[in-house]
């Protein structure tokens, strides 16, 4: 049997059977490990127990009786199953470990980044991770999900992190809607349509509260990226800039942070959608600002980067973002809508002139665009709040 | 999948047995559209489902959602590995379970 002692913690792996015929045996492994290393808490990690009969719970007994620091962990639901039914999982902590899932033959739906998708069956996804560290990422955005999802947004609906061989996977219901991007694009005719629903479904989002500390503030978020600026602003744009986000109100209604036409999905009239890790809580004017950024703000200077994006053509990105905001304030004048469009410029082009200096400092000309617009805004405007 | 239906007057109850799936939740849903019409209340009585997938918290999910504008909704009897499924997707939060 193998084992570890790391961190004054004895941790010791069982695996295969433990039965009648070698409970005994077992339980002699277990003290003759522990008298190597007397001190410390003791974990058994389950992760290759494939059974365990009432013989072999006998011998775990025994050996939790000698213990004051004694945990189970790794446990598949077979044997989570077992101490659960025998009371064992009152008596001492034992907890359950990821379920094992194999994407062998499974068709590849998607490739990104950071990993890939697979169909695991006819209606859920599984995406594997490339990168082990992402653990903390997964369960966070999973985690959201469920959220936004109980708190009734009609949002893919999560399951479980999961292990892939040794790499880490979470599960998702596959969406068999289309996106709202595929949607105009094969039927621009029904264009406005598709924008209703996205406007439709973005009044959902931020009409929904959520419990104060749970998720970031837009309003803090946007404050950082202007502090990030002070020495690169005039002094009085940075002054008035950093007054006009101190001065938005905290909210607790929800913002998406990534709101656009890939993100939600349609069928049978009913949208639904994805992408939850950038949820956030504030006034609605920070969620514009990104979507500013998104269909216009990126691609002012060269379009491709918008189209690239997106995946539409430039003058259908203007006519979502102008009829989204349209529709999203079908009940104010054209005034009002103009100014919502000044304000989220604001937000947007500090945002876009943080991210192009920390990220691409050698493009000069967009820099040096996106700073003398963030200075017009800002003088124009007196208020960000909508 | 087998869904068996009782209507005593304002309270509708549906029995599921077999599993919920992809192939078998768009029945569910096309029985409960065409009659949830005036229900007060609705009981989906799990004891006999073995199985669920997405689709079909995807049709409880609806459900759910149309009996919050019209009555009340409750969800009994579910097995361990159904009852599995809702706390991990989230849905012992938006369901009543019983």
């Amino acid at each position: 049997m193998n084992s570890t002692f790391e961190n004054n913690v004895l941790t010791i792996y069982p695996e295969g059977n433990i039965d009648t015929t070698n409970a005994e045996e077992v339980g002699k492994e277990f003290e003759e490990i522990r008298a190597a290393h007397p001190e410390g808490a003791v974990v058994l990690d389950m992760d290759n127990l494939k059974y365990i009969s009432s013989a072999g719970l006998r011998q775990i007994l025994k050996f939790k009786k000698r213990e004051k620091e004694f945990s189970i962990i790794n446990c598949s639901s077979e044997i989570y199953e077992i101490f659960e039914i025998t009371g064992f999982a009152e008596m001492m902590d034992v907890r359950k470990g990821y379920r094992h899932v194999s994407v062998d033959g499974c068709e590849v739906i998607g490739e990104g980044s950071n990993g890939v998708v697979y169909r695991l069956n006819p209606d859920t996804i599984i995406k594997v991770y490339k990168n082990n560290d992402a653990l903390e990422d997964i369960k966070r955005e999973r985690e959201l999900a469920k959220t936004a999802l109980v708190l009734g947004v009609n949002t893919a609906i999560p399951f479980d992190v999961v292990k892939v061989g040794d790499k880490y996977g979470s599960v998702f219901e596959l969406l068999s809607a289309k996106s709202l991007t595929k949607l105009i694009i094969q039927d621009p005719e029904n264009k406005e349509k598709y924008v209703k629903v996205f406007a439709d479904m973005l009044k959902e989002i931020h009409g929904t509260e959520v419990k104060p500390g749970i998720l970031p503030s837009g309003k803090q978020t946007a404050l950082g990226w202007a502090e990030w600026l002070k020495d690169y602003l005039p002094e009085e744009t940075y002054t008035k800039l950093h007054k006009l986000i101190e001065d938005v109100p905290e909210s607790n209604h929800m913002l998406h942070g990534d709101y656009h036409t890939s993100n939600v999905h349609y069928a049978n009239n009913e949208a639904i959608l994805i992408d939850m890790d950038t949820l956030a809580t504030g006034n609605p004017i920070f969620e514009f600002a990104s979507i500013y950024l998104a269909y216009k703000g990126y691609g002012e200077l060269d379009h491709a980067a918008v189209e690239k994006f997106l995946k539409i053509d430039w003058d259908t990105a203007d006519y979502v973002l102008n009829k989204l905001v349209d529709l999203y304030f079908e009940d104010k004048d054209d005034d009002y809508k103009k100014e919502v469009m000044e304000k989220a410029r604001v937000i947007g082009y500090t945002r876009a002139l943080r991210r192009t200096i920390k990220r691409t400092p050698d493009q000069t000309e967009l820099i040096d665009y996106y700073k003398k617009q963030l200075i017009e805004c800002v003088d124009k405007v007196d208020s960000l709040a909508v | 999948m087998e869904i068996n239906k009782k209507l005593e007057e304002e309270v509708l109850s549906i029995e599921l047995v077999g599993r919920l799936d992809t192939t078998t939740a768009p029945e569910l849903e096309t029985e409960l559209k065409s009659s949830l019409e005036g229900v007060k209340e609705l009981v989906i009585d799990l004891k006999d489902l073995d199985y669920i997938s997405s689709a079909g918290l995807r049709v409880l999910l609806f459900a759910q959602k149309t009996m919050n504008n019209q009555g009340t909704m409750k969800v009994t009897n579910a097995k361990p590995e159904i009852m599995e499924v809702f706390e991990i997707t989230g849905f012992t939060d938006i369901l009543t379970i019983e």
